[in-house]
């Protein structure tokens, strides 16, 4: 009796450990970056994956086609909306928001992963940014923050009641390691 | 006969105590061992040559190939910071590769007159090397007299016709270019930029700036009034943003996070846009915060603020500086190599004062 009551605890004790185990999560290669709001986070986005050794193409305001999302595995979106970047690419955030919502759906369809990020902190968050992450969560696949941008604890619940992936970071330049990791 | 004399010399008295003059004034400048030629603004573009528009430049040549880079301070002459990093630029640094132009005070007329918008004092005297020297803490604009025309009651930038409604914004020199040979004094200030940058074929360039620092303030009756977004922020023309990009995670990694602004294509007249789109260089714009232009406030400290002080602000604009040199290097063949210049760490430990000559 004491030996399956013994036996009974290891297999609880395995199954709960497995349970609780950190699950490797990797995506893969080649990765489209583009711009969620027309920030130069994106930009920032792109020079780490280039130093981070990523096989990435960056398009920074990509049409929103099954034809340009084709030839990739992973679809990294940059949010962070910016007057002057939207004003330089001619647009508002509606219709900024129009094309990443087309590109994430197309994503969906081809079963490409989407990796929300905010990369650029607490100086990047505001309502039309907020407006564009809203929009596109239920499309993430994980989220990449840097930790003051979730001051008001917005990304955590937002991992919380969607059920995805969060990894947060203090530096932007610690997203090149991250990146490494995560495209194993 | 006597009354009337009387009355002749008090109208004399009169129109002689309203007729107003422009003040002329030469900084205090003591180049170091890197400077090899000086110069004047005039030099490119004639036209400047005895006014008070007119402004010293100062050559660094290694004599060895390499990029040429261009570091402007004073474009507005309160944000005394960035007149101070060009001065501890030029009295310290080595030009070991490549040519660096420096003209610490861009507008010199605007350092002929007190700071318009407070009772900031003119002059402040720090310790340096040699014993005292003074920081001339000016307005953001050239003085009325030197634009020797009346502000208009709008401003309409040249050649793009975007209109400010504050006319005064005729005499920023960071609204007015690319300049204009035969405009008004303040066109003609940011065209002789332009033909520097031209002729000298200078590969990037730094505007450096202050604004409102970021701290959030309370007045007496208890509003609240929010900090400035602009200060810690590098903007850059498209052609130089992945080279911002980087420079501005290297700020981050060593303990002074700044961000990334592109240069707005709408909104004309800026450094970072029209030398970038009127020249071959890149051109970049940075911003420290002063706490001399928070929005409210009295007896500010613009020299040792407890949070904002003048050698941490310094210290900023020098860092980046040499985190653009850096990173241009990565990206560029031609390659620019300066030394000499102080750390961030013994910036803050001695004071400005202590790399001043």
């Amino acid at each position: 009796m004491k030996k399956i009551l013994l036996i009974l605890i290891i297999s609880l004790l395995t199954v709960f450990g497995l349970a609780n185990e950190e699950k490797t999560i990797a995506f893969e290669e080649p990765v489209l970056i583009t711009s969620g709001g027309q920030s130069p986070g994106a930009l920032q986005m792109m020079v780490l994956a280039k130093t981070g050794g990523i096989n990435y193409e960056f398009v920074k305001d990509i049409e929103p086609t099954a034809e340009n999302l084709a030839a990739f595995k992973t679809l990294i979106i940059v949010i962070g909306a910016s007057g002057k970047g939207l004003g330089a690419a001619g647009i508002d955030v509606d219709t900024e928001l129009e094309r990443l919502v087309q590109l994430v759906n197309i994503a969906e369809e081809k079963e490409i992963k989407v990796i929300l990020a905010q990369i650029e902190g607490a100086t990047r968050r505001g309502s039309s940014s907020d407006k564009i992450t809203d929009a596109l969560t239920d499309f993430a696949d994980y989220l990449l923050i840097k930790s003051d941008a979730d001051e008001d604890g917005k990304f955590t619940s937002i991992s919380e009641e969607k059920k995805i992936p969060i990894r947060f970071f203090e530096k932007t330049s610690d997203v090149k390691d991250i990146l490494k990791e995560l495209f194993l | 006969m006597r009354k009337n004399i009387t009355i002749i010399f008090l109208a004399f008295i009169f129109i002689i105590s309203s007729i107003t003059f422009a003040e002329f004034i030469y900084p205090d400048i003591r180049p170091g061992y890197g400077v090899t030629s000086t110069g004047w603004l005039s030099d490119y573009f004639q036209p400047l040559k005895d006014t008070n528009l007119d402004t010293p430049i100062f050559i660094m040549d290694s004599g060895n190939p390499g990029a040429t880079f261009l570091l402007m301070g004073g474009t507005h002459s309160r944000e005394i910071a960035t007149g101070v990093s060009a001065l501890v630029f030029l009295e310290n640094a080595l030009v070991k590769k490549g040519r660096v132009i420096v003209i610490p005070y861009a507008n010199r007329s605007a350092l002929s007159i007190e700071d318009q918008d407070s009772d900031i004092p003119h002059f402040f005297q720090i310790e340096t090397k040699s014993g005292p020297r003074f920081i001339i803490y000016g307005d953001r604009r050239t003085d009325i007299n030197d634009q020797k025309i009346p502000d208009p009651e709008k401003y309409t930038h040249y050649p793009s016709g975007m209109v400010i409604d504050d006319g005064a914004e005729s005499r920023n020199l960071n609204r007015n270019y690319p300049g204009k040979p035969d405009g008004n004094p303040t066109q003609q200030l940011a065209y002789a930029i332009l033909e520097l940058i031209r002729k000298e074929e200078v590969d990037f360039n730094l505007d450096m700036h202050e604004s409102d620092t970021p701290r959030t303030l309370t007045d007496s009756q208890g509003n609240v009034y929010e900090g400035g977004r602009l200060a810690y922020m590098l903007v850059c023309h498209q052609k130089g943003l992945e080279l911002g990009a980087i420079s501005v995670m290297e700020m981050e990694d060593m303990g002074i996070p700044m961000k990334l602004e592109e240069s707005s294509v709408e909104f004309r007249g800026l450094s970072h846009r029209e030398i970038g789109d009127h020249s071959n260089s890149i051109s970049f714009l940075s911003e420290s915060p002063n706490p001399g232009q928070e929005r409210i406030g009295e007896n500010k400290d613009v020299i040792n603020d407890p949070d904002y002080p003048l050698k941490h602000r310094v210290g900023m604009h020098l860092e980046l500086i040499k985190k653009l040199f850096s990173t241009y290097n990565l990206f560029y063949e031609e390659q620019i190599v300066v030394e000499n210049l102080p750390e961030y760490d013994l910036l803050m430990e001695k004071g400005v004062g202590y790399f001043l000559n």
